[in-house]
């Protein structure tokens, strides 16, 4: 279980998140999306949990099961690569991959660091047979054969996503945070990527956390919602609230129900 | 054996330190060139420091020009003469300057904005190559300095300031002034960056080209600007350098750019208030090391801004970037 | 990896895990090693080939293909190099005066360890930061060595120390592998040295080689090209630079370990001037620096340009300024990076001369272009926009 423990972050005058607090995977495999008007600190709240920035005030805790019940583990002051050791991945809202590389190299670069193999410098990249069954799974879940060979630059906007979300799931996740995991993609493509996604994280019973724009996405998928308004919790709870709480459809739509 | 002498006369303190801020204004002027077309252009130009070398070479002949065709200064009359050549001759170095480095930065520089790092300090870095060897072709290699008035260095025909009767010890008037330019240039400079129209072009195409592009602002013609800019205040700091008796080498570019390195850490990449703190903070303590304790001359800088990144490493006004 | 396909298409031979080589490409290698083997044979046929220049060339190439792991894997660019090559110079150099060793493979030791050390340290400062930051700072401090070397009467001041036996003008040059050396007996030394030098060279590529293929290799070229995400896929991407800076260094160590074993006597301006913390960068991309050879070939082509220009010319450093302006423009992928490109272009122009005229064509006309630029922006700046 990942919490966020009464988190604040201030950019000068402005509080991105105001004591934020929350948690998310209660149960493995739940999946959380975060819903709210532009600025109001969702993507501060994933950065804050991955790391990317420091909290002025709050922590981040990491539930971990053992035989003994459950153990705290405050994770605040880890550096971003140390809490992707814990399982705690995420993706970018602008495609973050390794640009002159190829589809297969990005992957294979992020499996290799997931089986802590990147100190190995005399061994070759291509030659470590469990990287590359883990390569050739992902590839195949995320639908990515056909252009394994080619460089990700010139990939189509929709695959990269995949290729970025795939490069997440190279790390075996336990608490993956996907930031607008469909942002620019093509009405089309959506629901393919999204799909895809969702399948990969329900098959490896994967905690997410997903920032979407798209309500009917939301209504979909998510097992539970949650809506930030100007860095607070607005709402938190079941996803049909998008349909029945005319004052979250207000904030969030413009909305107005009938008068 | 070093001998560190226990108590130091109080007018030699204030000659080191006097002429640690004569040095670490014509850094300043180096530094501040290098630092805004680093802050607009995205370019270390490598080549900045020959502009400051060819500036000061460029006096040498003018100021030799003027001093054998005008009477030496006997009365304040005459000196006065003198000294309006002098300034002129200055003015004049570092005018040359505008067109040169505007054709550099319009013919080789131009082409390769879009390139990695690493072809652009190589760009600059032939750049400096090719203009230490012009130097040379032009001036020789051996060290030069103005011709003599009267049997002696320019500067000391304009010792105008009793400094003696004023404040006890010897000290150049061409020194003096020149710290009240270095000071002049930094107002300046902050001056024409926040208050002017054009500097605010240059600092809206700074932070984004593009937008800029976009509200009609050629590009081209701020970098342009920009670069004959810097090249100008080099060719200035070059020529007030060479009249104050130092002689003119081709070597002096390759110092006075690492130095500017050197500022530029200590002051934070981008920053003109940076450049010019660390500009004569550097100054100072390379003078009284030149005076204390020679052998620690070069050293003595690259120590400072190893103390200063070990405290702040983004600068001591690290604004790494952009300009302020 | 684009080796992975040749490999299938065309019958390769296996040198060892992970190098295979084509027939052809075996066949030139081998003829390359006979060539550098026989280099002190033949070096009295021909006037230019000096053995000097080209082991002086090979020892900058080395140092150079250190430089390469960083700007080939990390994108970081280090303008000083000459710390490393100089240091090593001077670690084994130091040996020598300060503690009286005369065995040519424990100053080659020190000389490694020194500028290793020297490169740990220096990394430490430096790996935090990225593009022209990093580069402005690895000049200053390379620029510090120097300053430090120029300064201390200990370390020779301008003139430097020697590697001769008790640092004497006189003295006999260090014995190698228990050979003692007198005055009379350099060329034997130098001999040795060369065929030691040719071993550590191949040695030293083969490593380059595996290091780059590497996963090790691999995280640093995600740290060039996105270190967000190189972080976020669980690199420490600091402490990777970190190593990749004290391997290069380590480079740079053997490379001037060997050079003041070879030339006995070593100096500040030769060794760790800011100038040849360029010309090592230089090296690299003229040679290409996406390969291994690449940056052996840009040391050998440079050092024999440096040394017969030298000779022809006072004025070396317009030619080589101009050369590099060529680089930028025409050869961004280097000599041996663009082998490809040269021999097609070649091979056109021979079956159809008249290309050449075109070539000429577009070269005037990118002068001209270039000048009439240049006049239009100074009537600009001098007169006002019209």
């Amino acid at each position: 279980m990942l919490e966020a423990r009464e988190l604040i972050k201030e950019f000068g005058d402005l509080r991105a998140t105001d004591d934020v607090s929350l948690t998310f995977g209660k149960e493995d495999g739940e999946m959380t999306f975060i819903v709210g008007p532009n600025g109001a600190g969702k993507t501060t709240l994933i950065n804050l949990l991955t790391g990317l920035l420091e909290p002025d005030e709050g922590s981040v805790i990491i539930h971990e099961k053992s035989e003994n019940g459950t153990t705290e583990r405050d994770i605040t002051d880890m550096d971003p690569e140390q809490r992707v050791k814990t399982g705690l991945v995420r993706s970018f809202q602008v495609v973050h991959v390794f640009e002159e590389m190829t589809v297969r190299e990005n992957i294979r670069t992020a499996s290799l660091s997931n089986h802590g193999l990147t100190r190995s410098f005399w061994s070759l990249s291509d030659e470590h047979e469990e990287v590359e069954n883990d390569v050739d799974e992902l590839i195949e879940q995320f639908r990515l054969e056909d252009v394994a060979g080619d460089v990700a630059e010139t990939l189509p906007h929709g695959d990269r996503k995949l290729l970025d979300v795939a490069m997440s799931f190279a790390l075996d996740p336990r608490y993956l945070l996907l930031d607008e995991p469909t942002s620019g993609v093509g009405a089309r493509e959506k629901e393919y990527v999204i799909e895809t996604v969702v399948e990969a994280s329900k098959s490896q019973n994967v905690t997410t956390v997903t920032i979407e724009h798209d309500m009917d996405i939301v209504r979909e998928y998510a097992d539970r919602m949650v809506a930030l308004v100007r860095g607070e919790v607005f709402r938190e709870g079941d996803p049909s609230l998008l349909d029945t709480d005319d004052e979250l459809r207000r904030t969030l739509l413009g909305v107005t129900p009938d008068e | 054996m070093i001998e560190l002498p226990l108590f130091i006369d109080l007018g030699d303190a204030a000659v080191h330190t006097l002429n640690g801020i004569f040095r670490g204004s014509i850094l300043f002027m180096i530094a501040s060139g290098l630092t805004i077309i680093f802050g607009v252009l995205g370019v270390l130009n490598l080549a900045h420091g020959e502009f400051y070398g060819i500036g000061a070479f460029l006096l040498t002949s003018i100021a030799t020009f003027f001093v054998v065709r005008i009477a030496a200064p006997t009365d304040p009359l005459s000196t006065a003469i003198f000294a309006a050549a002098i300034v002129i001759a200055v003015l004049l170095s570092a005018a040359i300057l505008i067109p040169i480095a505007g054709a550099i930065e319009a013919t080789v520089i131009r082409p390769i904005y879009d390139r990695a790092e690493m072809y652009q300090l190589l760009l600059t870095y032939a750049l400096l190559l090719i203009l230490v060897d012009t130097i040379r072709i032009i001036w020789g290699s051996q060290p030069v300095r103005p011709a003599a008035v009267d049997g002696q260095q320019i500067h000391a025909a304009l010792d105008v300031i009793p400094m003696e009767e004023l404040f006890g010890f010897q000290y150049s008037s061409v020194r003096i002034f020149t710290i009240f330019i270095g000071i002049g240039t930094f107002l300046f400079l902050l001056w024409f960056f926040d208050r002017t129209k054009t500097g605010r072009i240059i600092r809206a195409t700074a932070i984004d080209r593009e937008a800029a592009t976009a509200i009609g602002v050629s590009s081209d013609r701020v970098f342009t600007l920009v670069f004959a800019l810097g090249g100008f205040f080099a060719g200035f700091s070059g020529a007030l350098y060479s009249v104050s008796a130092i002689p003119a080498t081709a070597e002096m570019g390759g110092t006075a750019l690492v130095l500017s390195f050197v500022v530029i850490v200590i002051g934070g990449l981008g920053s003109i208030r940076g450049s010019f703190v660390g500009a004569i903070l550097v100054g100072v303590v390379w003078s009284w090391a030149i005076a204390e304790y020679p052998p620690a001359e070069i050293a003595a800088p690259f120590a400072l801004m190893i103390l200063v990144l070990l405290v702040r490493p983004e600068g001591l006004y690290g604004a790494w970037g952009e300009i302020e | 990896m684009s080796n992975e396909d040749q490999s299938e298409e065309k019958e390769t031979i296996r040198l060892m895990k992970g190098l295979h080589l084509t027939k052809p490409q075996l066949a030139l290698a081998l003829v390359g090693l006979v060539v550098v083997l026989l280099v002190p044979e033949i070096e009295g046929f021909f006037d230019n080939l000096q053995l000097d220049t080209f082991h002086n060339g090979i020892l900058w190439g080395m140092a150079a293909l250190g430089l390469a792991l960083l700007l080939n894997k990390t994108e970081l660019v280090s303008f000083g190099h000459a710390a490393f090559f100089g240091g090593g110079a001077y670690g084994g150099a130091m040996l020598v005066n300060f503690v009286g060793v005369d065995s040519g493979l424990l100053i080659l030791f020190a000389a490694v360890f020194f500028s290793t050390a020297m490169a740990f340290a220096i990394g430490w400062f430096v790996a935090d930061y990225v593009a022209i930051y990093f580069a402005l700072l690895t000049l200053a401090f390379g620029q510090l060595l120097y300053a430090i070397a120029i300064g201390s009467p200990t370390l020779g001041q301008d003139e430097g120390l020697r590697l001769r036996s008790g640092g004497e003008a006189s003295g006999d040059p260090p014995s190698l592998f228990g050979i003692e050396f007198t005055l009379q007996q350099q060329g034997e030394y130098r001999l040795v040295l060369y065929y030691f030098t040719i071993l550590l060279l191949i040695a030293s590529m083969i490593v380059m080689y595996r290091i780059m293929k590497s996963p090790f290799g691999s995280a640093l070229e995600a740290i060039g090209q996105n270190r967000t995400r190189a972080r976020f896929i669980g690199i420490p991407v600091e402490r990777y630079v970190w190593g990749a800076f004290t391997i290069s260094g380590f480079y740079g160590g053997i490379a001037g370990g060997l050079y003041g074993l070879r030339q006995l006597s070593i100096g500040p301006e030769g060794t760790l001037y800011v100038f040849v913390s360029g010309e090592i960068l230089f090296m690299a991309i003229l040679g290409g620096f996406q390969t291994i050879i690449g940056p052996i070939i840009g040391g050998i082509v440079l050092t024999f340009l440096l040394d017969n220009v030298r000779f022809l010319t006072e004025h070396f450093e317009l030619i080589i300024g101009i050369l590099l302006l060529l680089v930028v423009f025409v050869l961004p992928k280097g000599i041996w990076g663009s082998s490809e490109d040269i021999k097609n272009g070649l091979m056109t122009r021979v079956k159809n001369p008249a290309q050449l005229g075109a070539d000429v064509g577009t070269l005037q006309k990118m002068l001209i272009n270039a000048v009439r630029n240049a006049i239009t922006t100074i009537k600009i700046i001098l007169f006002g926009v019209k």
